[in-house]
């Protein structure tokens, strides 16, 4: 067996591989919005450029990025996912409710909240596969229901306290760094390398490009797409032990309306809602960027009314960016497709 | 309809005049010339058939009509109004196209479809009434069976297609294009067809029919204009036309009959047996060996494709089967038939066989990514070694393996899309139409490869539309016509008088 990661087309040689030069172009633009973002923000308020801030920034960006990292790969293969912040509290109320009222030790709560995760996902991937419904309104409908059982277990009110385990890994450190953002890392690490370097994120970027071609290759593309919501469901419920640990409760009445929030951040970060485009670390400063808005939002005491306002105007900008940049690219391919296409048919019908 | 019944008719006296005169239309798309200095009448009263093999340019001559397109030179005149390059124009003049698919907008009632964008008004208020009244006058000449209310969409194709044609009443349309009206009709609903368009051809409206199969064409058509490789090769009254006449004018070229050694055939590979799928195929048997190349002909809609796409498993069939070395293969299954070991060049590759947005050497890998993985892991190296060597092998032109298949030229994707299946040495080779849209040299390096795949032994299904293609290429020709296979043709019997006739009629 040879080496399963090669060492050689690793850095520079792997961004060539993946991310043709426009993509690389876009997570150079987000990189240069964020800076630039950043030194004004410098000069604006003496807070911005403390650890602290920069620390709770990024610690508030975590929630979003992991339950983001499971969105990406639906979007990649042309779906959404409506119901990760309902699966985040269902995941945040059992993992403390399954202790506090059923008297599980935490371990088993924790398993059963990534499980329950997992089965959101499975019930949306199998809906939108063998059902055919839209992804929108499956995981419309599964978002409704879900947070339905999270209140109905919850009795509409947060769970405290929470075990020792969600305390310590809030205010647990490595090398310094707060652990849960060492982990949101860890974690979009191994997803980029899935998807860059194994069968089946190739097989989520071929369905996501062209499921018509990527069946004909021989790619099962309904168990892809099952997979890929699964991936979803687990990671929002990761994100839901996160919030438990953040909030130091079983948060039922959290993350309202976080579903967008996510989507516009892997939009932002240059994944096509189109499916078949896109990568982590863009996706990542994607979610960076969100977060600094709203950092910004409160630092600079724009009226919190306003906040939304804001957060809107940057999508929209993001969005019309990306079209910009996708004409721009397209304009490009199609003159040279139909100097090809015309070229022997002359019966375009 | 006698001569003498029209020379009764009141509109004209002697020959009928031609309400729509194109004049020197010449049409050029990159690369190739769609229509060359062609000259077409329509006259009033009479019902026109175009005929053409695929690809003679009829298309483009109805679509240029219709106004879609603007012609580079010469001039369609209706009634002496010049018909500009725009659809609203087309309509403004009295030219209404019926296109091969209903263009209707299911929600809307039938009435609304027929006054689709004039819905009448008063002070920008619909009146429904009026509405009403309008459609039904145009829909008593030729449908009294429907009910103006009914939702279009509810209907079937053939009472769609007279919306479409009440639609073009309404609008005091003069010239009727129907490009191949029958093709989703059951006989029944042809025969309704048929006599409405001979009641509104004796009410003075023209009509252009354009259909492939013959027998129609002398059932309806009053005159005959053949189109060949964009020229006109002539228009004449039907009284002086029989089926082998016209085909003659449809095929006309002379095909060089390059004798190519008969190559050694092996064993049965691929082996169908009674496939049938409901109103698609019916009893499809055949088998194609070792080394043999198999040319598949037939007419757009004959259900060539659609074979292929049973027996790579992409669509269910209801009965039968499909044999690669005497094992059946699980229907309705592509990654089964890749194991089984046929491989599929489809006739769109951009829309069935290529992910737009990934490299070429992805693209390549494709179908390999079971042997070009350990664990789920991608063997990047192994991955860049077959890619790099099937992409050498098959001279793809691009800058680098890395580069985006979409941004090469027709006949390099096309070698991408080969270079997949020779990369994985597949027993059986489906080709639809793979020359399809590629420049002339990629063309003959193609065929120069389906030679040689075939005397190394693969058995090839070779699907072409391209009559000297199929008669240079293959050992025998099976013909398809209407989802049957009206023909097996050795390479001695196999003409293109006789696989024209086969396609055609019969």
């Amino acid at each position: 067996m040879t080496d399963l990661v090669p060492r050689q087309s690793g850095g520079l040689s792997a961004l060539r591989g993946r991310l043709s030069f426009i993509d690389l172009v876009q997570s150079l633009g987000l990189m240069a919005v964020i800076l630039l973002g950043s030194l004004v923000m410098t000069t604006l308020s003496p807070v911005f450029a403390t650890v602290r801030n920069i620390e709770n920034v990024l610690q508030s960006a975590t929630i979003i990025a992991v339950v983001a990292i499971g969105q990406t790969f639906v979007i990649l293969v042309s779906g959404i996912d409506l119901s990760v912040a309902s699966v985040l509290v269902l995941s945040s109320v059992l993992s403390v409710g399954l202790v506090q009222f059923q008297g599980f030790p935490p371990e088993v709560a924790i398993v059963a909240a990534l499980v329950a995760g997992l089965g959101v996902g499975m019930i949306n991937g199998l809906a939108v596969t063998k059902l055919r419904i839209p992804p929108l309104i499956a995981t419309l409908a599964t978002m409704t229901i879900a947070r339905g059982f999270a209140y109905i277990y919850s009795g509409g009110t947060n769970i405290a306290p929470v075990p020792k385990i969600f305390v310590e890994l809030q205010a647990s450190r490595i090398f310094g760094i707060p652990g849960v953002i060492v982990l949101t890392l860890v974690l979009a690490g191994i997803a980029q390398i899935v998807l860059s370097r194994t069968r089946f994120g190739r097989s989520v970027y071929a369905t996501g490009g062209n499921p018509l071609a990527a069946r004909l290759a021989g790619i099962k593309t309904e168990r892809v797409i099952i997979v890929a919501f699964m991936i979803s469901g687990l990671m929002s419920a990761v994100a839901g032990l996160l919030i438990t640990a953040r909030f130091e409760a079983g948060a039922a009445t959290a993350a309202q309306g976080m579903e967008l929030a996510v989507i516009a951040a892997v939009v932002i970060g240059g994944v096509s809602l189109f499916g078949g485009e896109g990568n982590m670390g863009s996706m990542l400063l994607g979610v960076l960027l969100l977060g600094l808005v709203q950092n910004a939002v409160n630092l600079l005491n724009v009226p919190p009314n306003w906040d939304s306002v804001v957060s809107g105007l940057v999508i929209a900008a993001a969005a019309a960016l990306d079209v910009y940049r996708r004409n721009y690219l397209e304009a490009g391919m199609r003159k040279k497709v139909i100097a090809t296409k015309a070229g022997k048919q002359p019966k375009p019908s | 309809m006698s001569v003498a019944d029209r020379a009764a008719s009141p509109l004209h006296d002697e020959a009928p005049r031609a309400v729509l005169v194109a004049r020197g239309i010449t049409k050029s798309f990159p690369g190739v010339l769609a229509l060359d200095n062609v000259d077409f009448d329509v006259r009033s009263g009479e019902v026109t058939a175009l005929l053409g093999e695929n690809g003679a340019g009829k298309s483009t001559l109805i679509k240029m009509m219709a106004g879609f397109y603007a012609p580079d030179s010469g001039e369609i005149t209706v009634d002496g109004a010049v018909l500009h390059a725009d659809p609203s124009s087309a309509h403004h003049i009295g030219v209404a196209t019926i296109h091969q698919d209903a263009h209707l907008v299911p929600a809307m009632s039938v009435a609304e479809n027929i006054m689709l964008g004039r819905w009448p008004t008063r002070y920008g208020w619909l009146q429904m009434k009026r509405q009403r009244e309008k459609a039904a006058a145009a829909l008593a000449r030729v449908a009294p069976h429907l009910n103006p209310s009914t939702p279009a969409g509810r209907l079937s194709s053939a009472d769609q297609q007279l919306v479409e044609i009440a639609r073009a009443i309404s609008e005091d349309s003069r010239v009727l294009i129907m490009d191949e009206p029958t093709t989703s009709l059951s006989p029944p609903e042809i025969d309704r067809l048929f006599a409405v368009v001979e009641d509104l051809k004796s009410k003075g409206l023209s009509i252009v029919f354009v259909s492939h199969w013959l027998d129609e064409v002398f059932r309806i058509a009053d005159r005959v204009t053949v189109l060949r490789d964009g020229r006109l090769v002539g228009s004449r009254p039907i009284s002086e036309l029989d089926h082998d006449k016209v085909i003659r004018m449809m095929v006309g070229r002379e095909v060089r009959d390059t004798v190519i050694s008969k190559r050694p055939v092996g064993d049965v590979v691929l082996r169908v047996s009674n496939l049938s799928r409901e109103n698609v195929l019916s009893n499809i048997s055949f088998e194609v060996r070792a080394g043999e190349i198999v040319g598949m002909s037939g007419l757009v809609g004959a259900g060539r494709s659609e074979l292929a796409s049973c027996i790579f498993g992409i669509d269910p069939y209801d009965s039968g089967s499909v044999e690669i070395g005497g094992e059946a293969i699980r229907p309705n299954d592509p990654k089964a038939a890749i194991e089984a070991g046929i491989g599929l060049v489809p006739e769109d590759r951009r829309r069935q066989a290529l992910v737009g947005l990934m490299s070429v050497k992805s693209n390549v890998t494709l179908s390999l990514l079971d042997r070009i993985s350990n664990f789920g892991f991608l063997n990047m190296a192994r991955e860049r070694e077959i890619a790099d060597r099937e992409i050498k092998a098959l001279a793809v032109k691009t800058p680098s393996s890395n580069t985006r298949v979409s941004t090469l030229s027709g006949g390099n994707q096309q070698k991408v899309v080969l270079a997949r299946w020779l990369a994985r040495k597949p027993k059986l080779l489906i080709l639809d139409e793979p020359t399809k849209g590629i420049d002339v040299g990629a063309k003959s390096e193609i065929s120069e490869l389906i030679l040689r795949l075939a005397e190394g032994g693969m058995a090839i299904l070779l699907i072409s539309s391209e009559l000297p293609e199929i008669l240079t290429l293959t050992d025998r020709v099976l013909v398809m016509r209407s989802g049957r296979i009206s023909a097996s043709l050795t390479r001695e019997e196999a003409t293109s008088e006789t696989i024209m006739s086969f396609a055609t009629t019969g």
